[in-house]
């Protein structure tokens, strides 16, 4: 029984990331992390980098087709875009299409979230989608 | 005029990547830099990941010649190779053609090491100017 659920719940996993992600496979084990700031990190300046964290997977250009890889995009302020299309390109989406590993961002003073996905060559999110974790931070100046 | 002009480029030392094979211009203000571990920093166990980090210039994997793009190399305890050469690929010139911008080194006996990043081109030549960081010395204690 415990068994049949298990398998179950995994056939709804892959039932959903079917659905829900793009074509692009990702190793199942890439891991995608906001190197800094750290989350709750109060920072005086409203200009300031970012350090993309990646392992386990590959860097590349937009319109690149190389298995496992795939280039950054910096959401602020904004919730996980749909999976199975190409991440919007406003204020919001910062897209890293020329392979670029961190950032200068300028936000307004106030409180502000971060979060990195990855997108394929066509900007949409692979499968399963890679994702950090989404930090908030503070920002006076 | 153009004589003049061209003499004026090698003396200012570009003549040299010039006469190179390859010859792929990276951004004047590009900079690799290694961003874990610190300079003089102890590693414990032999084990760690290292964060390659790069301004100004993207990464992108080998074979590929998007512009102001290259892929990472780590030379451990080795000096960069001479300027117009292809960088090696051996024990001490770890290549990251797969777009990779942290290197994972395990086993590392106990003892003193150097680790310096140099970006190669779609072909693994450095570009012009060469992208390198500076040098960085660690240390694994005895385990």
């Amino acid at each position: 029984m415990n068994g049949l659920t298990r398998l179950l719940g995994l056939g709804m996993m892959a039932a959903a990331s079917s659905v829900f992600a793009g074509d692009t496979p990702a190793p199942p084990d890439a891991h995608l992390y906001i190197g800094w700031p750290n989350d709750g990190e109060a920072i005086d300046s409203c200009q300031f980098r970012v350090w993309f964290g990646l392992r386990h997977m590959g860097v590349a250009p937009a319109e690149i087709d190389k298995p496992n890889t795939g280039h950054h995009h910096l959401l602020i302020d904004v919730d996980l875009p749909p999976m199975d299309q190409p991440i919007p390109n406003d204020r919001n989406h910062l897209h890293f299409g020329g392979g670029q590993t961190e950032a200068i961002v300028e936000v307004s003073p106030g409180t502000h979230t971060l979060q990195l996905i990855m997108g394929d060559k066509d900007h949409i999110p692979h499968n399963p989608p890679v994702v950090s974790e989404k930090k908030t931070i503070t920002v006076r100046c | 005029m153009l004589r003049l002009y061209l003499l004026m480029v090698c003396i200012t030392g570009i003549c040299a990547g010039g006469a190179a094979a390859q010859n792929t211009p990276a951004p004047p203000d590009a900079q690799a830099y290694i961003i874990w571990p610190g300079d003089g920093q102890v590693i414990e166990g032999g084990r760690l990941w290292v964060r390659m980090g790069l301004k100004n210039m993207g990464v992108a994997p080998s074979g590929v010649s998007t512009p102001n793009t290259g892929h990472h190399h780590l030379l451990i305890n080795v000096d960069p190779p001479p300027p117009g050469e292809p960088i090696p690929n051996d024990r001490n010139h770890v290549h990251f053609g797969a777009g990779e911008t942290e290197a994972r080194l395990t086993d590392l006996p106990p003892g003193e090491y150097t680790l310096q990043m140099l970006l190669g081109d779609a072909d693994h030549y450095p570009h012009n100017p060469p992208i390198a960081s500076e040098k960085i010395r660690i240390t694994v204690p005895p385990y």
